[in-house]
């Protein structure tokens, strides 16, 4: 059983059709939730929590059913909006005390860990200021604060970097895989940004247009394929280019003595410097790279199998 | 997590009963009603009136009192359903300034800054958190309305020479009941409206004017087509009548029309109806877009 199990989850909202016939099962450490805008990411993290009612099929967090359970659910779940949503007027540490209460924690013990929580997210210094007085950043990590009090074994993150400015950002990103690091708490991290994914996410779900269009595991995805190399040289390139193929490389030249190689494992950098300097070829630049997520998501976007239930990568 | 270590850790301790959340959503409420000075304020002088009382019923049953003041009537005032009507009422006004002040109190900071989707991810259903805040404002209401009138009827049972209390018991209930119906429905009224003005001054406003503008509708249907029916749109006429009779007090004579208590009910009930589809409406923890 995973995290998170969708059965045919289809969602409606009038006769538009946001949701339509998920199924999967998700889990990973730290699930990523892509896909483009109208995606349906947030109207299914909405639908875990209970927001929304499913019209056709189900989905389970926990083996809890979303609808049936959800108030069980939701204790066991801290949740970071993708908007701005907070009490202005409270004070930090009095909002997420707030919060760890409704969640089920005595008031002695949400106050303690409201303290702790908000000195965690680095924002202990402002503990005792007003929200409305925050920073976004700040409310970005006052959020983060109260998902965290609790100390829920899902932490749900919808757009955490959003509007983050690059410093803000890497805490974030540097917090979120701290958390997963700790081990005790499960992430679903919805965002747009590929890049924030891939550095935080061990699986990874893509929406389209309320489909899934792929289900996968990054790393997993990442050790099934090859690694490619890209070089610049200056020389004689063609001859070079025939060496290279004789160790059993895949080549292939482009104009400006630009090549790229698909080497086998047996085959390491230094064997490429070796021949470049026995045929007097300058090697200018040399990188080396594997599939990205971003190459996963295009793949996925384009995909016309993608509009299967399931599919893999 | 340790402020210290600074390192995440996860909870372990105990979890409270899932029935006390709402009662989170109660205190939090209540400390928010309260931490203004105007609550204060309006609060003091929602007292000054028992006061008065308390001091007229002292009177009213202490003849050695009466002659230290030099009274020369031998009953200052009469302590029957009529006067407790009129605590009564005076206090029900009172409750209608304070829960104009504190109802938005309750439910526009939420909504300002959207804290909806956080408080609702959380085990608490929208019921329960209408509940929650409902309790907060019926409480503070309770405490300037039937709390003094009660604690009055108390005094004037204690402090009566003759037995009094067993044989009006009936003004007690007919107070409590009358206040009760009238605190659930200013609570009720009161976070409705609020919830859907998300500036608390004009919340503050509407309250009142949910109040006044049907009953003027309702007198210009009554003057017009001269028919008692349009009184059913007057709040206050309907609560007073209803007060009258909850408490036993006689009928005033200056009052040319009337209505059953039937259709006073049934339109207590409708306007009730109505809040909660308006609390249906709004409180929700996202705004589905249909289409």
């Amino acid at each position: 059983m995973g995290i998170i199990d969708l059965n045919g989850l289809e969602v409606r909202f009038g006769n538009r059709v946001v949701l339509d016939g998920l199924t999967g099962e998700l889990q990973g450490q730290a699930i990523g939730l892509l896909g483009p805008n109208g995606a349906g990411k947030s109207t299914l993290i909405n639908t875990l929590l209970g927001f929304h009612v499913p019209s056709r099929g189900t989905a389970r967090v926990f083996g809890l059913d979303s609808q049936r359970d959800r108030a069980q659910i939701r204790g066991g779940i801290g949740y970071m909006p993708e908007n701005d949503s907070f009490i202005g007027n409270m004070s930090g540490v009095r909002f997420v005390r707030y919060m760890a209460e409704l969640a089920g924690l005595p008031a002695a013990e949400a106050l303690e860990r409201a303290h702790e929580a908000l000195f965690y997210v680095g924002l202990g210094e402002v503990r005792y200021r007003k929200v409305n007085s925050y920073s976004l950043g700040m409310k970005q990590l006052i959020k983060l604060a109260q998902a965290l009090a609790h100390g829920p074994r899902l932490l749900i993150l919808d757009e955490p970097t959003n509007g983050l400015d690059p410093i803000a950002r890497q805490r974030m990103i540097h917090l979120i895989k701290e958390i997963r690091k700790e081990g005790s708490v499960r992430l679903l991290i919805s965002s747009h940004l590929l890049h924030d994914i891939d550095e935080t996410c061990d699986e990874v779900l893509i929406l389209k247009s309320g489909r899934i269009a792929a289900l996968c595991n990054i790393e997993e995805e990442r050790r099934s394929n090859r690694s490619f190399i890209e070089l610049e040289t200056v020389g004689a390139t063609e001859r070079f280019s025939v060496s290279i193929r004789g160790l059993g490389c895949e080549c292939a030249c482009f104009p400006g003595g630009r090549i790229k190689l698909v080497i086998p494992d047996n085959i390491e950098a230094r064997d490429l410097y070796v021949i470049a300097s026995e045929q007097g070829v300058q090697i200018r630049r040399m990188n080396r790279r594997r599939d990205s997520l971003e190459d996963i998501f295009l793949r996925a976007m384009d995909n016309e199998a993608g509009r299967a239930d399931h599919v893999s990568l | 997590m340790s402020v210290y270590k600074h390192n995440y850790r996860a909870y372990a301790g105990k979890i409270t009963p899932a029935w006390t959340r709402v009662l989170v959503l109660a205190k939090y409420g209540f400390a928010e009603a309260w931490s203004s000075k105007i609550t204060v304020g309006l609060f003091t002088l929602c007292l000054l009136p028992p006061i008065v009382f308390l001091f007229g019923i002292y009177l009213a049953n202490n003849p050695l009192a009466r002659a230290l003041i030099g009274s020369r009537e031998s009953r200052v005032m009469v302590v029957d359903a009529r006067l407790f009507l009129v605590i009564l009422q005076i206090q029900s006004w009172f409750a209608l300034a304070l829960s104009s002040w504190i109802a938005p109190r309750l439910i526009t900071f939420d909504l300002a800054d959207n804290a909806l989707p956080i408080l609702l991810s959380h085990p608490i259903s929208r019921f329960g958190y209408v509940f929650g805040k409902s309790i907060a404002l019926f409480t503070s209401l309770s405490v300037v309305t039937w709390v003094p009138g009660l604690l009055l009827f108390t005094y004037q049972s204690y402090s009566s020479p003759i037995p009094w209390a067993a044989a009006n018991l009936h003004i007690a209930t007919g107070l409590l009941a009358g206040a009760v119906i009238w605190v659930a429905l200013l609570s009720i009224l009161g976070l409705a409206l609020s919830s859907w003005v998300k500036w608390r001054v004009v919340a503050t406003g509407a309250i009142f004017a949910a109040v006044f503008v049907p009953a003027g509708v309702g007198a210009i249907v009554t003057g017009v087509l001269r028919t008692k029916w349009g009184f059913l749109l007057n709040i206050p006429f309907m609560m007073s009548l209803l007060w009258r009779r909850l408490l036993g007090a006689p009928e005033s004579a200056t009052v040319r029309y009337s209505l059953p208590t039937g259709a006073i009910a049934v339109m207590l009930v409708l306007a009730c109806f109505i809040c909660a589809a308006m609390l249906n409406a709004r409180i929700r923890a996202r705004e589905v877009v249909r289409g």
